[in-house]
């Protein structure tokens, strides 16, 4: 897509030069040369080719903080995306962490390997081959290993909605055959890939007579309501987020929970607050596990903070400001853990964690809520 | 780590080898490329069936 249409769809245009963008912007903040409202100028300027050799179109986090408050309208992220993917076609590209580590695994699903990554799911409990539900684990078998090193357990959390959902009669579909979303790649700017392998989820996923799709992960949840539907129609079937399964059991009475969480506080991911407004669904579980004793931050909702890296790139001395702030606020509320519903949002904050002294643990929610079941 | 993620993609861990070897060990060296290169061959294609 060239810049103009790329400015054309996401309404730039429009711009008003107000500069509320770069002043909500978290990158900005601490690294004062990123600023959205020149990047948007640029590309209205006729000034695109400079945007697309510019190592700051990487430095975006794509968490969408400007496009919620832009007078405007202005989608910055998905502006940031196509223009990636401009960028890319030239040959730049972002600097990859992990020493590209997960792209690799990414690109290598598009290759036809059969992967051998559900043994967890057999050994927390009952899944099937085929059946209404379908459990889309997403990496977390891989960030298992990767980020094992940091203490980052993420595949118990995976374990635990199957625990979850088998006590509530559910025996989800859970497949080897199941791809990375494609979020990451996406943002990255390689449509290509994404599409790879979006389409071969769309195909694991039918083949298993599917009716709902339960997602944990809030990039793959997104990714599959926004940009599968973008890219390929009607899916066919119900995308659900598994704490709206939750808030629904516990409803029904299908599931019950102690209320007995000592002071704990909410960090809400990008992906699931601000992208696809879930902003209750969390929140309704975090007051019946812990009541009064669950505070909001400073900056919560619509006005939460990313993690400080995205896409598995770009992560800088910046990210790390952007972390240890974020902590900081989280202990300043009084509470003792700080509470996730992101696996990336886990990894890079309990990764900045690790140098400060402080005495607050992290946790993610559904582990959180299958410690609570009665 | 790399042995498990190969694991976890279907790719078999014994295709990947890690080894020391001196400057002064010439005859190690050959023996471990001999049998590893062999070992390979017995393997055949890896599943992902684009390495040349």
């Amino acid at each position: 897509m060239k810049i103009e249409d790329a400015a054309q769809k996401t309404q730039t245009y429009y711009c008003l030069d107000c500069g509320v963008c770069t002043g909500s912007c978290p990158v900005s903040r601490v690294s004062p040369s990123f600023s959205p409202r020149i990047m948007v100028e640029k590309a209205l300027l006729g000034l695109g080719d400079e945007l697309l050799k510019d190592r700051d179109l990487w430095s975006c986090l794509t968490c969408s903080r400007c496009f919620e408050r832009c007078p405007s309208s202005i989608d910055f992220p998905e502006f940031m995306r196509l223009l990636r993917e401009e960028a890319m076609k030239l040959g730049t590209q972002p600097a990859y962490s992990h020493h590209g580590m997960l792209q690799t695994i990414m690109e290598l699903q598009t290759q036809g390997i059969n992967q051998k990554k559900t043994d967890w799911a057999r050994e927390a409990g009952k899944v099937a081959e085929k059946g209404d539900t379908f459990f889309f684990v997403g990496c977390m078998p891989y960030f298992q290993v990767i980020f094992r090193y940091l203490g980052v357990d993420s595949l118990s959390v995976s374990q635990n909605i199957i625990k979850i959902l088998n006590s509530a009669g559910i025996e989800p579909v859970v497949s080897d055959d199941e791809h990375c979303c494609g979020h990451d790649m996406l943002w990255n700017g390689q449509v290509e890939t994404f599409e790879k392998l979006a389409s071969h989820n769309l195909e694991v996923i039918r083949a298993s007579g599917a009716k709902r799709v339960v997602f944990n992960c809030p990039e793959g949840f997104y990714t599959f309501k926004r940009h599968y539907t973008e890219h390929f129609g009607d899916l066919g079937f119900e995308i659900v987020h598994f704490h709206d399964l939750v808030a629904q059991m516990l409803e029904e009475g299908s599931i019950s929970v102690e209320n007995s969480v000592g002071p704990i506080t909410y960090h809400d991911p990008c992906r699931l607050g601000r992208m696809a407004k879930v902003y209750d669904g969390p929140r309704d579980i975090l007051k019946k596990l812990a009541g009064d004793n669950f505070v909001e931050m400073e900056r919560n909702r619509e006005n939460a903070v990313c993690c400080g890296t995205s896409g598995w790139a770009n992560c800088s001395t910046g990210s790390k400001q952007i972390q240890v702030e974020r902590l900081k606020e989280a202990e300043a509320t009084g509470a003792k853990t700080l509470i996730t519903a992101c696996q990336k949002c886990q990894i890079h904050l309990t990764c900045a964690l690790s140098n400060l002294d402080m005495g607050l643990e992290l946790k993610d929610l559904t582990s959180l809520l299958a410690e609570s079941i009665k | 780590m790399t042995r498990e993620l190969l694991d976890l993609m279907g790719i078999s861990n014994e295709r990947l080898a890690l080894e020391w070897v001196s400057s002064a060990e010439g005859g190690r060296f050959a023996e471990i490329v001999t049998s590893f290169t062999q070992k390979i061959k017995d393997l055949g294609r890896n599943p992902l069936g684009v390495a040349a």
